[in-house]
């Protein structure tokens, strides 16, 4: 057991590295391809030669970081299958239809246009080259859209049942998986957050060239788009997390008392825990700072609901667990039996509670002889790690409303036209650039640390969902992965700041590419 | 025959827009929630930059 321990996690170990370094890049893609489809919708409309120069230049940009966010990526679809194969077993059926429909459809859509956007300058047409530059936005969002379904459905299972049958999950509505609350709000919201990323990035960049006094005129027309892509996305994203905060926190409340470390239920008003320092072995704040009466409305959009805490969460999983295990008992007996008429009756009026008789597995291998020791270790079980969930919620809302405020700044010196008044700004803004990525790694820290013990919520517990490797295998590749993810953030870090350096080459053209876009052009006018 | 065609094309166009607005705000309302706050982001954006045009071409005012 102890050696099943260590192989779990360490996969969970490698899937929150190579999750977390692919990450780094996928944000940027999403909004990246957004930003430059409106510098290149600019260019059409004005058909202002600079807004070409600018799309071109950022679109280098965007190309150094999607061709390492694929790279990252790709690992990870195959880690569901070698590290995670009873969860790609249990849930294959559900789990694998998005990911599928990502794969040929909005991973093709989005890799196919890259290459005519970033080689059909001069050969396409202004209104073709941007058609195309909207197809990359939509294929890199749509990518993001099918993961954050399969995401969704580990976070809050909708549209299928398990079939004691077959003893997997199996689809039962595609429908209900798509348009799942849960699958919608993180979507959204992740989306959102690549557009501000995005928008910091391209601000930063461009605060620095202004600030040497290069390329100006691309500089400041940069910085004005990303400000106002930036702002607007920034407000987007603050309330749609509260629209996220408000659905997952209903499907996990697990999750919510962690994020707000609440050990006893809070009745109304509650206060809001600022700061705190959670101490999971005691079930309690050894400190913490609240503002009062705030969780309530925050957490509940009420102002009389109560918010349920440890304390009553692992009473009711113990009850769960208990009523759960005559559920695994039955199903055991229909592997061998599965006309055993008594225990499919059995099976169905438990079912719903068969992930956690789950749990207690972990600790006896005949549930029906579990103690009642054992139930409340598996009980205890249920509560994720309070401290890492509690502080990451905090770091992601703290540096959105930095960022929000930063990106006003940025709206009301643009828009003034006084930023060259205010050189503490253009300094500050490249020491911004990581603010975003720190955001939507905590994001993730929260949704993903705060999903545990669970890979699908109330269904599959992760000390089952691994594959049964060696420790020695997963050490060696998990050394291996995070080297070579190492080695690729040095290589995108290297190639943005040789680019950036170089900048824009303005006032170089090509003149065949000229005569072509010119011919293009006249044709587009006509039309 | 251009023009009948192209009319057609922006008719089918707006054929699917509803259609799409239907399905998206009966059961997907993020999802259409994302749709206009997205158009409606890059639209402002586009809009507030060229506007610094406009005004350099009436002020040729070199601030930024």
């Amino acid at each position: 057991m102890q050696e099943l321990d260590t192989v779990i996690e360490l996969s969970r170990l490698q899937f929150a590295a190579t999750a977390l370094y692919h990450y780094l890049f996928v944000p940027l893609t999403l909004g990246f391809s957004v930003l430059l489809a409106t510098m290149e919708t600019i260019y059409v409309i004005t058909g202002r030669d600079i807004y070409r120069q600018m799309t071109h230049f950022w679109s280098k940009l965007f190309a150094i970081n999607f061709a390492l966010g694929v790279a990252t990526g790709l690992t990870m679809e195959f880690e569901f299958g070698t590290n995670w194969s009873t969860y790609s077993h249990f849930v294959g059926d559900i789990f694998g239809a998005p990911l599928a429909i990502e794969g040929l459809m909005a991973f093709f859509l989005e890799s196919t246009f890259v290459g005519l956007m970033l080689f059909g300058w001069g050969k396409l047409s202004r209104g073709k080259h941007l058609l195309v530059t909207y197809m990359v936005a939509l294929g890199s969002n749509l990518s993001a859209l099918w993961i954050l379904i399969a995401n969704g459905y580990m976070q809050k299972p909708t549209g299928s049942a398990f079939n004691p049958d077959t003893m997997r999950m199996e689809l039962t509505s595609l429908p209900d998986l798509i348009f799942s609350p849960e699958a919608q709000a993180k979507f959204v919201h992740t989306s959102i957050a690549g557009y501000v990323t995005a928008a910091i990035f391209v601000l930063g960049i461009s605060a620095f060239y202004l600030l040497r006094r290069r390329h100006i005129e691309l500089a400041k027309r940069s910085f004005r788009v990303a400000a106002l892509f930036g702002v607007f996305a920034s407000i987007g994203v603050i309330s749609l997390g509260d629209a996220l905060g408000f659905i997952n926190g209903g499907a996990q409340p697990t999750k919510l008392a962690a994020m707000e470390g609440l050990w006893e239920t809070a009745e109304a008003p509650a206060g809001f825990n600022l700061i705190a320092w959670p101490n999971q072995e005691e079930q309690r704040n050894d400190f913490e700072v609240q503002i009062p009466y705030l969780l309530t409305p925050l957490v509940t959009h009420t102002f009389d609901e109560s918010i349920p805490g440890v304390n009553d969460l692992v009473a009711e999983a113990e009850t769960r667990i208990r009523n759960g295990i005559p559920a695994l008992s039955a199903l055991q007996t229909l592997r061998e039996n599965p006309t055993d008429a008594q225990a499919r009756a059995t099976f169905e009026a438990h079912q719903d509670d068969l992930g956690y008789a789950l749990l207690v597995q972990r600790y006896v291998e005949d549930v029906s002889q579990a103690t009642d020791a054992q139930i409340a270790k598996a009980a205890a079980d249920t509560i994720p790690p309070v401290a890492p969930v509690f502080w990451s919620f905090r770091v992601m809302v703290a540096t959105a409303f930095l960022m929000m405020a930063f990106l006003i700044l940025a709206v009301i010196f643009s828009l003034r036209g006084t930023l060259h008044r205010h050189n503490w700004f253009l300094r500050l803004a490249p020491w911004m650039i990581p603010v975003p990525f720190i955001a939507n790694e905590a994001g993730w820290v929260v949704a993903e640390l705060g999903r545990q013990p669970w890979t699908v919520y109330g269904q599959l517990p992760t000390w089952l969902s691994a594959s049964t490797h060696s420790v020695g295998y997963m050490i060696f590749s998990l050394t291996g992965f995070v080297l070579l993810y190492s080695l690729f953030i040095v290589v995108e870090m290297y190639l943005m700041v040789k680019f950036i350096r170089l900048g824009p080459s303005e006032g170089k053209h090509d003149a065949h590419a000229d005569s072509v876009r010119q011919q293009h052009s006249s044709q587009w006018s006509e039309a | 025959m251009k023009q009948i065609l192209l009319f057609l094309f922006w008719l089918l166009l707006a054929v699917v827009a509803i259609a799409l607005t239907i399905v998206l705000g009966e059961r997907g309302a993020w999802y259409f929630a994302w749709v206009l706050g997205t158009v409606m982001i890059v639209l402002i954006a586009a809009a507030g930059t060229a506007i610094i045009d406009a005004r350099y071409d009436e002020s040729h005012d070199d601030h930024y």
